[in-house]
């Protein structure tokens, strides 16, 4: 897809005026819904960053006791 | 490129007649052409910094060197100080100037004064750039092979270090500028809760201000009367412990204005809102107070200071991770909500409903990802003891370019992308190259991170022209050196070719044509707004206050025992090299 | 103040994670015994290296059974002396100091490493357990030659271990001129 094919495509689909940064934002209005603070909880951003966690703390493992205290002659005095 | 149902005739002139009356353009023209300007010398220097850098990342690794090796560190002086310090700052400068007048809702106070910061910035950048560049020039006795980091005993040119005293000065008259713009808000709304992005400027300069006091200090008490000749050299610890003053606290300058674009622009662009306007606010509070007492986690291997301040230093450093990470949260769920509001459903499946066509969504969220990445390799820097496996080594610049180099650069071109055709008025030139451009720059990321790291672990220096020696063999716990050389040159052409990308669709938007559409500025309101948080998070004087306490108290009796130990100017120092002949000497 | 939930297990995730990470460096000097690179080194005056016990004649020296000391002068663009021979299963201290601008030791592939600055003795003790060939590098930019600073270590078998020669003892009458040597560790290719 050439870029003018994927402006003109773009384009045909732009609705309301809150734009994609070069104004030819995608949107379907049919899905679009308000949700509130109190309707709202962010299981997808908490579930993400849970797995961030994780990730965290077996790296920061392996580099602490694995790469450096493994690392051969270390400073001892 | 013509687009269906666009007239040949229209042009921008007339067209800013069709732009909504509450665009940026049509309310602040003159501010407008004032970010301009500075964004202008941002993207010069950072296409000249670019180049340096493929040059380096060719050169270290052996496959073109094309400068000599003595001049490697000529290049590596204007890759660190064009990208580091002015591409940054000139960038932020925009920013902020945008974000405070948008925020506030009223222009700086005087446009006089506007430019006369502008013109200072800009004129300590062209003083310092002309000591650099003369360096590449044997027939002028003028160099600043110095580094980023400059510190005694190595020397520059007198004007290098003029150069930067009066670009900081730029800096603060900035910061003065957009302080009195502030003021003159608050004159007229003295009950309000200070905007959440003028709260963020204002925050991240009194951060700034107190960062700025240690090098302002090596430089115009120590370094400008060393380089003159006027006085001895300084004790070279000294001038390192005043640099790190500085020299950790720029980074969150530099990231400081990245993340008021994740937390003001990123959840507009991802169709939502911001999930909690107090955090943000508590974010930028907490950065404003640790970001300075850490600076000596820079120097966990230097000689001259007790293990005791090292651990001090380390202990406020790992804090400084809250702030960070309290934004992973809150701004992940912001761009969350967008997703979920354009039928976004599952723990994960929600990523799909993001708008990932848009060059301004894309380069943040990845530059937000690399940072995730960059997060976990500056918990390693932050750490005391760990820091002998991968101080000074290639680890540290791979580390910072997943940060500055990618957090920071990267959410700055997105933004730019964003930002642009709300200055000019005209029309983002292609957004299919700017979302291959901003793609192209995380996967060039990933190749020469990645082998950075790799490298660093391997014990293979940093900051190297020829980082291969007679006498050593560097062992990889996966892989060959010469195939981490390989990857890192790889990334480095791939950063190279997205960042002309990037200046080129810049620069044809700025002479595009067609009209931007659709440039509303108003920002969605927070989910959790500013009247659920104490007002006691808008009392600038006190957080200022507590800064300066902490900053006291971390600096005051390192640098004590420092003076101690050798003096402010040990016997037998010696400039290196000397750059002009010491005064004294040619007087007697 | 409202703050979600969610939000608050992730701030006692990342300050369970902050004290983790604190833990582990504690743990780190407490249990494994890592010292950091500390003042006990004291101050010289690098111009008169030549004169200064120790670095008048850089080089190793016996000081116990299992016990050496090695005396590093570092300058452009070389490490004096260029080549350390040591005995394996020994305890070393080194004393390292700069002549004329900051640089970096490294030895590459361990955990030794520090920063060395004009003025300043870097003073750190490194076990050596197992016999080796390793490179050290300066990791601190030191100027036009700096990517020619390097010199070795040669950690042997105690049994093929002898003192290089007598220069290297203290009650040498040996000249001082040693610490302006001619550069031994540069030839990069």
């Amino acid at each position: 897809m050439t870029a003018t094919e994927a402006e003109a495509e773009a384009d045909s689909a732009v609705v309301g005026d809150d734009v994609y940064t070069d104004g030819t934002l995608v949107r379907d209005p049919d899905i679009e819904e308000s949700l509130s603070q109190d309707e709202y909880d962010p299981k997808g951003t908490l579930a993400l960053l849970l797995v961030y966690f994780l990730i965290l703390a077996l790296m920061w493992t392996y580099m602490y006791f694995v790469e450096f205290l493994g690392n051969g002659a270390t400073v001892v005095g | 490129m013509s687009t269906p149902g666009e007239t040949a005739g229209e042009t921008v002139e007339s067209a800013r007649e069709m732009l909504p009356d509450n665009s940026f353009l049509i309310q602040y023209p003159h501010v407008s052409r004032v970010v301009r300007s500075l964004f202008l010398t941002a993207f010069v220097a950072f296409g000249i910094g670019a180049f340096m850098g493929v040059l380096q990342a060719l050169h270290r690794t052996g496959i073109a060197r094309i400068v000599e090796s003595a001049d490697y560190y000529t290049f590596l002086t204007l890759h660190g100080v064009l990208l580091a310090i002015v591409f940054t700052i000139f960038f932020l400068a925009g920013v902020f100037t945008w974000a405070n007048t948008r925020s506030l809702d009223r222009p700086p106070v005087s446009k006089r004064f506007t430019w006369f910061w502008v013109v200072t910035m800009s004129a300590g950048t062209a003083m310092a750039g002309i000591a650099m560049l003369a360096g590449l020039l044997p027939s002028i006795d003028i160099s600043a092979d110095v580094l980023f980091t400059f510190y005694a005993p190595l020397q520059a040119h007198p004007i290098f270090y003029i150069g930067l005293a009066v670009f900081v000065i730029g800096t603060w008259l900035a910061g003065i500028d957009w302080f009195r713009q502030f003021l003159a808000w608050r004159r007229e709304h003295p009950d309000e809760r200070i905007p959440l992005q003028s709260f963020m400027v204002l925050t991240t300069m009194i951060m700034w201000f107190i960062a700025t006091l240690g090098v302002a200090v090596e430089v115009v008490v120590f370094l400008i009367p060393w380089s003159l000749g006027i006085m001895p050299a300084p004790n070279p610890l000294l001038t390192r412990t005043l640099f790190w003053f500085f020299g950790h606290p720029i980074v969150y300058f530099w990231l400081m204005p990245a993340y008021l674009l994740w937390y003001t622009v990123l959840p507009k662009i991802a169709g939502g809102r911001l999930f909690s306007d107090p955090l943000a606010r508590v974010v930028f509070v907490l950065f404003l107070l640790l970001s300075t007492p850490v600076g000596i986690h820079h120097q966990y291997l230097d000689p001259g200071i007790a293990e005791g301040f090292k651990f001090i230093a380390m202990t406020n450093t790992m804090f400084l991770l809250l702030p960070s990470l309290l934004t992973a949260f809150t701004v992940v769920a912001s761009i969350e909500h967008g997703a979920r509001q354009r039928g976004g459903t599952g723990y994960f499946g929600w990523l799909k409903a993001l708008p990932w066509r848009d060059p301004a969504f894309t380069g943040m969220a990845l530059a937000g990802l690399m940072f995730a990445a960059g997060g976990f390799s500056g918990m390693v820097n932050a750490g005391m003891n760990i820091n002998y496996l991968v101080h000074n080594t290639l680890w540290v610049p791979g580390h910072f370019h997943l940060t500055v180099g990618t957090a920071v650069a990267l959410s700055f071109m997105a933004g730019a992308y964003w930002l642009v055709p709300r200055i000019t008025g005209r029309k983002l030139y292609s957004r299919p190259i700017g979302l291959f451009q901003v793609v192209l720059w995380f996967v060039g990321m990933v190749f020469m991170s990645a082998a950075m790291h790799r490298g660093g672990l391997a014990g293979i220096p940093r900051r190297t022209a020829e980082p291969q020696y007679p006498q050593v063999a560097f062992e990889t716990v996966a892989g060959s050196v010469g195939s981490l050389r390989l990857q890192l040159a790889f990334g480095g052409v791939l950063l190279f070719v997205s960042a002309l990308l990037f200046l080129m669709n810049v620069g044809l938007t700025a002479m595009n044509n067609k009209p931007a559409r659709g440039l509303d500025s108003a920002l969605p309101p927070a989910l959790s707004g500013p009247e659920q948080s104490p007002t006691v998070l808008d009392n600038l004087k006190l957080w200022a206050l507590i800064a300066v306490v902490l900053v006291i108290l971390a600096y005051s009796l390192p640098l004590y025992s420092i003076v101690q130990g050798a003096g402010l100017y040990p016997a037998g120092q010696e400039a290196s090299p000397a750059v002009i002949a010491p005064l004294l000497e040619v007087i007697a | 103040m409202h703050v979600h939930n969610y939000e608050k297990l992730w701030l006692g995730a990342s300050l369970l994670l902050i004290v983790g990470f604190i833990s582990t460096i504690v743990y780190g000097a407490a249990g494994a015994g890592i010292t950091m690179v500390n003042d006990e080194g004291g101050q010289v005056n690098p111009k008169e290296l030549g004169n200064t016990s120790g670095f008048d004649d850089p080089g190793v020296t016996k000081v116990g059974p299992n016990e050496y000391e090695v005396h590093i002068v570092a300058l452009q663009f070389a490490f004096q002396p260029g080549t350390v021979e040591l005995p394996a299963n020994s305890t070393v201290t080194f004393y390292v100091t700069s002549r004329d601008v900051v640089h970096g030791f490294e030895v590459a592939g361990t955990n030794a490493n520090t920063m060395v600055i004009p003025g300043e003795v870097s003073q750190i003790t490194v076990e050596f357990d197992e016999p080796g060939e390793y490179g050290i590098v300066c990791h601190e930019y030191c100027g036009a030659g700096h990517h020619s600073m390097a010199a070795e270590l040669i950690v042997r078998e105690p049994s093929n271990f002898t003192m290089q020669d007598d220069t290297q003892t203290p009650t040498s009458g040996n000249e001082t001129t040693n610490a302006t040597a001619t550069p031994t560790g540069g030839e990069s290719a």
